[in-house]
């Protein structure tokens, strides 16, 4: 079986995200990018599956900036196999919304007839949570978001997922979209020699064109703001105080 | 927005070295005459001028360092990524140090080495003041290049170093991996190991050997990775940003790899490379003794022939990581009716690794700790042999009296590693200082608005990117089979200096709280204390460079 995991090349977690002066998103100029975290989770349990025997191939597809060929080299220095860079945007700071990626996503399918597809749930620039979704259902696959343990028992995936009142356990035929929770796995580093191996694997350079999808975008951003500053609170001595205090500002 | 980067900064720096290099040459010229006796450089007369002759030895430090200032800076800004940060690193290391030049250089807190140490005159001082270095000594360290520097370091948007590093993506990636293992797996226990002097845990060992840290430079036919010195450079750099100790676990490795590798039979590196490389078998290395330190041609551990072994008498001191080790590289005298390094011999002395109960199992050696006050996480014992057995096969080559040869060629790789070593630990007095700076508020404003503190931090920056780039020349010179003893000792020479200012500067923004254990800064002040001292203490760097370019 091949898995195909696609990345998103996206902020750091460490950076302090700062809003562009005029509000139009977030200033990426000059900024520390990385892998998506979950996207990160979704390449280890797919390297996991291949490590069991479960699976022959690994297949990384990243779809944005030219640049993202670093996050894709990530990924096969963590171990995946093979890397297809879809090249749909020139500007760091132009999205590519859940729709088109998704869309894209579906032609690279069409051609690499992959038995499975483990994305993570969804990137923490934009958290859309959406292109999971929107893949399975352009696909007609079976779909299991929020994964957090994944078994391939035949040509079914049993699939344990987060939801809000505890863990569901689903089995969904394959081929299916499983998306990565936060608990799935803990991501490994790359090892020297891999680091050094990813060099050497393959890595094609499509575009968007070549799928034939048009990305231009169809949701419009209103405004982009930082959080409001977090004002000073003040000490209290006692519960009584306590509630004073919150019925003084109407909390209770 | 204006910016205190002086107009055509990159001209100005390259006019500015051949001044330089001017009075280097012409020091290097009356020195010599000084201690020349006859036709020959008489080392007597060197170290009647000892202080002059470490003057020198940093003049040339120096000048080394701003020529690799300014190879690290064309190159970025042919690639386009030589940006602000940059600019303003590069300018104030070309201002700082041709001032120290010309005014005295610092080899230690209370030693500086002026002009007139090394029979300079103020003619030979005023010639040095061509327009460039007058320009960038008057208004290259500015108040206001200094304060933009440390604007921009606040806004560094998650990037690894301050400034670009001009290394290859690779060798990034491989920093990213490495940084983020030292952020999650080192960085929240260290102190604690510190605190509680305890061995670092196996666990951390076996994750390096999975990651490839042992058998990163060994060659890929013994069961190595054949990586290049600037990645283990890169690798050592990040692990000792996260706690020495860690960054030192590969050193003994290292040291024992180059000597096998140089001065191994084929049967013994076929036997050792491959389980050094894994981490299975983890060297220490067993030089010095308690009455031999630097002069450690003088040793008198002796290894006498008794059938087909070699049995081992006399103390070691000062072996690092000594109870845990599978094998010692240890060197010992052969020849009794020597008393200099002709009669030593290098070791693999096999020995059983203790347990904390009983630290040294194998017959024929004791062990007793010796407590320190950084650079723990391996401990440091003394090492007393009786009648140790070594089989013959163990002398390294084959061949007695070629030991302290041997050692002499990894020098140029232990030095590289430690002082990329030094550069880890500043980063982190850098980076542990700057958040302290930015957290504590004083008079109503975070400390960082308060010039002085500033001042340090972003000093610090400059600095560790001058001992940076010299490292880096050393790695480059080493890969590329070329002689840098020199290169290599200069790099030793100045991060450790660097890292040492560092953690110090880094203490004093945290003030009273600096002084308390429970806060980390205490503990990379202690760990920065070593790098000055192990691996060739200053002095000895200073010696041997001078003896290079006294001829």
């Amino acid at each position: 079986m091949k898995v195909l995991v696609p990345v998103k090349r996206v902020i750091d977690y460490n950076v302090k995200v700062r809003v562009k002066a005029d509000g139009s998103g977030v200033d990426l100029a000059n900024v520390k990018m990385s892998m998506n975290p979950f996207d990160e989770i979704a390449v280890e349990e797919a390297i996991r599956l291949r490590e069991a025997g479960k699976a022959e191939e690994v297949v990384v597809v990243s779809i944005g900036v030219k640049q993202a060929q670093e996050t894709l080299r990530t990924a096969l220095a963590m171990g995946a196999d093979r890397a297809i860079l879809v090249v749909a945007a020139e500007d760091v700071h132009q999205d590519i919304e859940p729709l088109a990626v998704a869309k894209i996503l579906k032609g690279v399918i069409d051609e690499e007839q992959p038995g499975l597809v483990i994305a993570g749930k969804q990137a923490i620039d934009n958290d859309m949570n959406a292109t999971g979704q929107m893949l399975a259902a352009l696909l007609g696959w079976s779909q299991a978001a929020f994964a957090s343990k994944v078994e391939i028992d035949g040509d079914h995936a049993v699939v344990t997922r987060e939801v809000d009142g505890g863990l569901q356990t689903i089995k969904v035929k394959m081929p299916a979209i499983v998306t990565a929770d936060l608990r799935l796995n803990e991501p490994r580093y790359a090892s020297l020699p891999n680091i050094m191996k990813a060099k050497k694997k393959p890595l094609d350079e499509k575009t968007a064109d070549d799928y034939g999808v048009d990305v231009s975008l169809r949701l419009e951003i209103v405004k982009t703001a930082e959080p409001p500053v977090r004002q000073a609170g003040v000490k209290v001595a006692d519960v009584d105080e306590l509630v004073a205090k919150l019925k003084e500002a109407g909390a209770i | 927005m204006t910016t205190p980067v002086l107009d055509d900064l990159l001209s100005l720096t390259k006019a500015a070295i051949p001044a330089v290099e001017a009075l280097l040459a012409t020091a290097t010229d009356r020195l010599r005459e000084a201690v020349t006796e006859g036709s020959k450089v008489s080392p007597d007369l060197t170290e009647q001028h000892q202080a002059a002759a470490h003057a020198l030895a940093w003049l040339a430090t120096y000048t080394e360092a701003l020529r690799q200032m300014q190879t690290w800076a064309t190159r970025l800004d042919a690639a386009g990524g030589f940006g602000e940060i940059e600019a303003l690193l590069h300018q104030i290391a070309f201002g700082e140090y041709l001032a120290q030049i010309a005014g005295g250089i610092p080899m230690s807190q209370g030693e500086i080495a002026r002009p007139q140490d090394m029979f300079l005159t103020q003619g030979d001082q005023r010639a040095m003041m061509s327009d460039a270095v007058m320009t960038l000594t008057q208004n290259g360290n500015s108040p206001a290049a200094r304060a933009r520097l440390v604007t921009l370091m606040q806004d560094n948007a998650g990037h690894a170093t301050f400034g670009a590093t001009g290394l290859d993506d690779e060798l990034e990636m491989i920093r990213d991996q490495f940084r983020r293992y030292a952020d999650e797996k080192v960085v929240p226990h260290a102190h604690d190991w510190h605190l509680k002097d305890e061995l670092i845990p196996m666990e951390i060992l076996e994750d390096l050997s999975e990651m490839g840290v042992f058998g990163l430079t060994i060659p890929e036919d013994f069961g190595g990775l054949g990586l290049s010195k600037a990645s283990m450079v890169v690798v050592s750099e990040e692990l000792s940003r996260g706690y020495i100790g860690v960054g030192s676990l590969g050193t003994r490795s290292e040291i024992a790899a180059e000597l096998i590798l140089s001065g191994g039979t084929d049967e013994q590196k076929q036997a050792w490379l491959p389980r050094i490389a894994s981490g299975e078998v983890l060297p220490t290395a067993v030089f010095t003794e308690p009455n031999t330190g630097s002069d450690l041609g003088s040793l008198r551990t002796r290894a006498a022939k008794v059938g087909d072994a070699y049995e081992i008498t006399g103390n070691k001191t000062w072996i690092t990581h000594a109870a845990r080790a599978n094998v010692m590289t240890l060197m010992a005298r052969t020849d009794p009716e020597t008393d200099n390094y002709r009669g030593l011999s290098m070791f693999l002395a096999e020995k059983q690794p203790g347990t904390e109960g009983d630290p040294f199992p194998t017959p024929g050696m004791t062990g007793g700790e010796i407590e320190v006050l950084g650079y723990r996480g391996m401990k440091e014992y003394e090492l007393g042999f009786d009648g140790f057995k070594v089989p013959a096969g163990n002398l390294l080559g084959g061949v007695e009296g070629q030991g302290f040869k041997q050692l002499m060629q990894t020098f140029e790789s232990a030095r590289i590693q430690t002082a990329a070593r030094a550069i880890g630990v500043a980063q982190s007095a850098l980076e542990v200082g700057m958040q302290y700076a930015l957290d504590r508020k004083q008079f109503g404003k975070p400390l960082i608005a308060f010039p002085r503190v500033a001042d340090k931090l972003a000093m610090m920056a400059v600095e560790i990117m001058v001992a940076r780039q010299l490292t880096y020349f050393a790695a480059w010179e080493k890969d590329h089979d070329r002689r840098c003893d020199l290169e290599a000792g200069m790099a030793k020479l100045i991060g450790a200096r660097v890292a040492w200012a560092a953690a110090d500067n880094a203490l004093q923004i945290h003030g009273g709280n600096g002084f308390a254990l429970e806060y980390q800064i205490s503990r990379i002040l202690c760990d920065a204390r070593i790098l000055n001292i192990f691996e060739g203490a200053a002095e000895i760097q200073a010696t041997v460079i001078a003896r290079r370019l006294l001829g």
